[in-house]
């Protein structure tokens, strides 16, 4: 792999020294003035472009990208002071390492912006040597909606990704190596490279950690994702399979009983629902109320109920999901399979489970993959029915025993200001969710066989 | 995928050069209060403009952003942060830390705290410099009880005994470190924290981890195990209330529940290690803080607009409109405060209980940890060692919060 | 045989009503609450002692901005719906039909994005929508942005859909004459309504429930609220003693209009979800 990186490096050396070497006057002068060939070839719509480029990008470094770029490996020197009671800022180290980082990422883009300019350079040569005709700016154009239609279609959508998903999260890993905490908080303090040593304090290297409790979130974690995959997935089919069977009437309206908790948001349905439970809400009033229970149930302030609950309430907002899908898939299973397995004398839960499951199992693999990552960081539903709690003293930084590692991530933001520790945990949330699935996906025949569907 | 990259490139830079810069405009200024005193404020602030034409030219934006919210959105983005905001005593070490908070002229922290009970100008004060305008001193908890249900609100036992009989609920906030301690201090124990000037925390005195301690646990185990019990502190979220402990901001939505039945009290006594201890707990202080400032006028403004946003004056005005307790001793010594039952029944609570200082933000972690292990029933038949065993890892805990 | 089918059948039947009943509680819970005359929280009992519409009046008075929070998050819906609907289409047909150096790097770094955990990001998002000038008073443009920038990334399904339009009707045009452009715009969209409108459907919806990113972004300026923001503070804070009927009747008027669209459009829902679940 490195060795391949290498060599394709060293012939585009090879290739950008022979352009310089048998090139035009234009040509070498286009590796300082991006675009000089191509305009002198009339080719107007490329040079233009590449020379507008260029300008644009060293105007922005020389205007605004320096200041910043200059800072990176400090993050800022200058001190926050006061003149009497007035106060004069000094760095702010937070914007130093986020345009810091655009400005590197900038950078980067104008040598490979470069090399397309060299090459499209040499491209125009070798045609003209051959004695072929360069595309007129009006092809070039026209290209842009066919042959290169692609590239109109994917330019915004992949700068957007790349200014407001990719640019951040190369930043919060910045994050996890500096000590931006609440002591060292912009604009008035500024933060710094500290290394290692954060992730040192997450598994307690050199002192008193809080790996336990990161293990029991993520244990937590686990196991709620499962549960809320699984149990949603198999008792939606069930669902979906009772009001598919034949004889079953008003199949319309049992349906969008159910899907109302699709479409009602979230946050109306779950805070509703949340409060119900509260040990002196309406579930609680309404048992006692009944004679059915003597005291309240503490549904919330207990661990192991509060788990269970939010299983069970997960099911109500998942079983919906997995009824639609699976409605939609039983149509496709020949009828005829069952229609055999009759026959031979099957009941229903052996077609189900020779049939239906595998089938099932089959279709469904990347969708219960997403769900299981969905899961993994659902925040919504954790958030809004009980905010992670009942807390526990056997329990570090804030950490309750319902959180998720993004719960717990996210009130570590809010509350404590603790960006530097919410980042590294960030980063293993991150570690954990790549592998599952890229183990799980790459396994996966419907992945792996991508052509063969069309 | 080159061309991809070109025009992605270009809209970069239209991105980052069309970005404005951000010019801090010299006359505006922004005031973050909660939102029932949003209208107040606007008419006093106009007040005040009109009274001092040599600030006219400034514009002054009211937004309502409650006291919690307004320290979290000075710590996100300072810059962004109202001028002047309103916020809860307990954030003020932490504002202080992030350098968020302008302190005040030596000569007007003098007036200031010349004009304002002794409580609040300590709670607006770290080391020797005051960062803030006390504004409220009504940041207490007391009992409110329905007289139908509760005769004898004097005790605890008592309480519980009326609620239970009834059928009604007794709601104590246990697992909030700010309600939490009432038994614990009411138990004789202390829980406090040093901190410097610059908002550094820098020890901690807590003795929870003793005898006394462990008597308190073992009264807020037996409270837990009541039917009549939940936890929780707020009015407007409880049902079937028989008896509350809660401030004086729930005053109205009490009065509305209980009726004719309304009372209140100071907290009751509870029996711990064989003694009936009065029930002590956290008196606490809304301040108002002005943000550092880079421009000497605005500086001036934002100061004179506090101060008077702050004053005696504006604290009565305010007490008569919304309620909220003045911390001026002048207009805490007026007709109309002197008569108002809650506020007296909070006088009366304020005797037994400590001005609530400066706790690092984990501590408010640390004390819904031992309070949801208490309300879960960890320690229901804990003995003596196992009580002193946990409190000794809230204590460690706490102390290493600092 | 027929007897033992109905006795399976009532079984169906008896879980079905169950079912049913759990699932409405929490709506007629909801709704009734709206129209609660009596003040105060959660009460511990189902139907109000008085009926009142004063919840919904206090809405609509002057003391609430919730008729500017509802126009602000029905705007940002429309547009994210409309302009991430767009995107989605534009990735997925390339990505779908166009074979191109880095396409499946292109796929597989996308995919790895998509498990970074989104959270940890908007502190810096704000900073750069604040850059921009799209923080408070533009917090409306602000979330649009943010919510249409990264939406080229929910491709799977739509991508999924596009795959099973047999390639040949696109040889065939191309052997006409068309060029890429026509082919998505003549033959392939409306050979995809169900997909399109299921990816407007779940754009349209996502915003209604924003509450987190929303308010870093609108940064204590009310005005640039959406629903979610401003009601979760009325249930989430002290602040606002008896506002719990008010968020009730609140609730009820973003979950009505919300509800119906999703119930007229629930057959394309069905064939996207579905078709989506399939290819991934």
């Amino acid at each position: 792999m490195i060795s391949r990186f290498f060599r394709a490096l060293g012939k585009d050396l090879h290739e950008i020294g022979l352009t310089f070497a048998e090139g035009s006057w234009a040509t070498r002068l286009s590796f300082l003035i991006m675009g000089f060939g191509q305009l002198v070839r009339g080719q107007l719509v490329r040079g233009l472009t590449m020379l507008g480029l260029e300008g644009g990008i060293l105007f922005y470094l020389i205007s605004f990208g320096w200041n910043y770029l200059s800072d990176i490996l400090t993050l800022g020197t200058v001190e926050t002071h006061k003149e009497g009671r007035k106060t004069v800022y000094g760095d702010n180290s937070f914007l130093i390492l986020l345009y810091g980082l655009l400005t590197i990422v900038i950078i980067a883009a104008l040598i490979f912006l470069w090399r397309v300019n060299v090459r499209q350079n040499r491209e125009a040569e070798l045609r003209l040597k051959r004695g072929k005709r360069l595309p007129t700016n009006r092809e070039d154009l026209a290209s842009l909606l066919d042959k290169n239609f692609d590239k109109t279609l994917l330019a915004l959508p992949v700068f957007g990704i790349f200014v407001f998903t990719v640019l951040p999260i190369i930043f919060m890993i910045c994050i996890a190596f500096t000590n931006y905490d609440v002591n060292h908080q912009p604009p008035a303090k500024l933060f710094t490279w500290v290394g290692l040593s954060n992730f040192k304090e997450l598994f307690g290297i050199g002192g008193e950690g809080f790996g336990s409790t990161f293990f029991y979130v993520l244990g937590w974690t686990l196991v709620w994702a499962f549960f809320a995959t699984f149990l949603t997935y198999f008792l939606g089919m069930a669902v979906a399979i009772m009001i598919n069977k034949k004889g079953i009437k008003l199949k319309k309206l049992w349906r969008t009983i159910l899907v109302m908790t699709i479409a009602v948001p979230q946050f109306v349905s779950l805070l509703y629902v949340g409060k119900m439970f509260a040990a002196d809400g309406l579930v609680n009033g309404l048992l006692l109320k009944w004679g059915w229970i003597q005291t309240a149930i503490p549904f919330w302030q207990n661990a192991t109920y509060a788990r269970i609950l939010i299983i069970l309430i997960n099911l109500w907002i998942g079983i919906p999901y997995t009824m639609l899908i699976v409605t939609g898939l039983l149509m496709n299973i020949p009828a005829e399979l069952y229609e055999s397995a009759r026959i031979d004398g099957a009941n229903a839960f052996q077609t189900f489970r020779k049939i239906t499951l595998p089938y099932m199992l089959f279709v469904t693999g990347p969708f219960l993959l997403t769900q299981f990552i969905g899961n993994l960081n659902n925040f919504n539903v954790i958030f809004l029915l009980n905010q992670g709690n009942p807390k526990s003293m056997s329990l570090a930084k804030n950490a309750g025993s319902t959180d998720l590692l993004v719960t717990w991530l996210y009130k570590m933001t809010i509350n404590d200001s603790n960006y530097k520790i919410a980042a590294v945990i960030g980063i293993m949330v991150f570690l954990v969710t790549a592998v599952i699935s890229l183990v799980v996906y790459n396994t996966m025949p419907s992945v792996k066989d991508e052509e063969g569907f069309q | 995928m080159k061309k991809i990259l070109a025009i992605a490139l270009a809209l970069v830079m239209i991105v980052a050069l069309a970005a404005p810069a951000y010019a801090a405009d010299n006359k505006a200024v922004k005031v973050w209060v909660a939102e029932n005193v949003v209208d107040f404020t606007k008419a006093q602030i106009a007040d005040f403009q009109a009274a001092h034409p040599e600030y006219a030219d400034f514009v002054v934006t009211v937004e309502p952003v409650g006291e919690g919210d307004a320290a979290s959105n000075v710590l996100t983005d300072l810059d962004a942060a109202a001028d002047i905001f309103g916020f809860p005593q307990d954030q003020l070490a932490r504002l202080v830390a992030a350098n968020s908070l302008l302190e005040l002229d030596e000569e007007v922290a003098k007036q200031v705290a010349a004009e304002n009970d002794a409580g609040s100008v300590a709670a607006a004060t770290l080391g020797d410099l005051m960062y803030a305008y006390p504004m409220t001193s009504d940041n207490g908890y007391f009992l409110y009880y329905d007289k139908s249900v509760v005769s004898d609100p004097s005790t605890l036992e008592g309480i519980l005994a009326g609620c239970e009989a009834a059928g009604k609920s007794f709601y104590y906030d246990l697992r909030s470190g700010w309600y939490q301690p009432a038994f614990f201090f009411g138990a004789g124990c202390t829980l406090t924290y040093d901190t410097d000037s610059e908002g550094a925390y820098t020890g901690c005195n807590i003795d929870y981890a003793s005898d006394k301690g462990v008597g308190a646990m073992k009264a807020l185990v037996a409270l837990v195990k009541s039917p009549a019990f939940v936890n929780g502190s707020s009015m407007s979220s409880a049902t079937n209330v028989g008896a509350i402990i809660d401030g004086t901001w729930d005053a109205g939505a009490v009065k509305e529940t209980f009726g004719d039945n309304y009372a209140c009290a100071k907290l009751p006594t509870v029996e711990i290690n064989g003694e009936a201890k009065q029930l002590s707990g956290f008196g606490g202080f809304k301040l108002l803080g002005v943000k550092p400032q880079t421009d000497d006028d605005k500086l001036a403004f934002c100061d004179a607009l506090a101060y008077y946003l702050a004053s005696g004056e504006v604290q009565l005005a305010r007490y008569n409109a919304v309620g909220w307790g003045p911390s001026n001793l002048e207009a805490k010594a007026s007709e109309a405060v002197q008569a108002d039952e809650a506020l007296s029944a909070l006088g009366a609570q304020l005797a037994f209980t400590i001005p609530q200082g400066q706790y690092p933000g984990e501590y408010w972690g640390l004390a819904e940890g031992l309070g949801d292990d208490i309300i879960a029933g960890k320690y229901a038949d804990a003995d003596d060692a196992a009580l002193l065993a946990a409190l000794q890892t809230f204590q460690a805990a706490c102390e290493a919060a600092k | 045989m027929a007897k033992k089918r109905k006795l399976g059948n009532a079984a169906i039947y008896c879980i079905l009503i169950i079912m049913s009943i759990i699932w409405l509680f929490p709506f007629v819970g909801l709704v009734l609450q709206s129209f609660r005359g009596e003040s105060g929280g959660m009460v511990q009992y189902l139907v109000p002692k008085e009926f009142s519409f004063k919840n919904y009046l206090y809405l609509f008075s002057g003391d609430c901005n919730f008729p500017l929070w509802y126009v602000n998050t029905l705007i940002i819906a429309i547009f994210v719906s409309v302009l991430q609907t767009i995107i989605i289409i534009c990735v997925s047909y390339a990505l779908s039909r166009m074979r191109f150096s880095g396409r499946k790097a292109l796929m597989n770094i996308w995919l790895v994005l998509g498990m970074f955990p989104g959270f940890l990001t908007m502190i810096c998002l704000y900073f750069l929508l604040k850059q921009m000038g799209l923080t408070m008073a533009g917090a409306v443009p602000g979330l649009i942005l943010i919510s249409v920038a990264s939406s080229g990334m929910g491709y799977y399904v739509c991508k999924g859909y596009f795959d099973t339009i047999p390639k040949s009707l696109d040889e065939a045009a191309i052997i006409d004459g068309a060029s890429r452009a026509q082919i998505l715009v003549q033959m392939i969209i409306p050979l995809s309504k169900p997909i399109i409108i299921y990816t407007a459907l779940v754009a349209f919806m996502a915003p209604w429930c924003d509450y987190i990113f929303a308010s870093y972004v609108a940064f204590g300026y009310e005005k640039g609220y959406n629903v979610a923001v401003a009601m979760t503070r009325w249930v989430w804070t002290n602040d606002y003693q008896g506002f719990f009927t008010r968020f009730c009747a609140g609730g009820i008027l973003v979950a009505v209009p919300v509800t119906i669209l999703f119930m007229c459009l629930q057959k394309y829902y069905v064939e996207g979800v579905t078709g989506g679940a399939v290819k991934g």
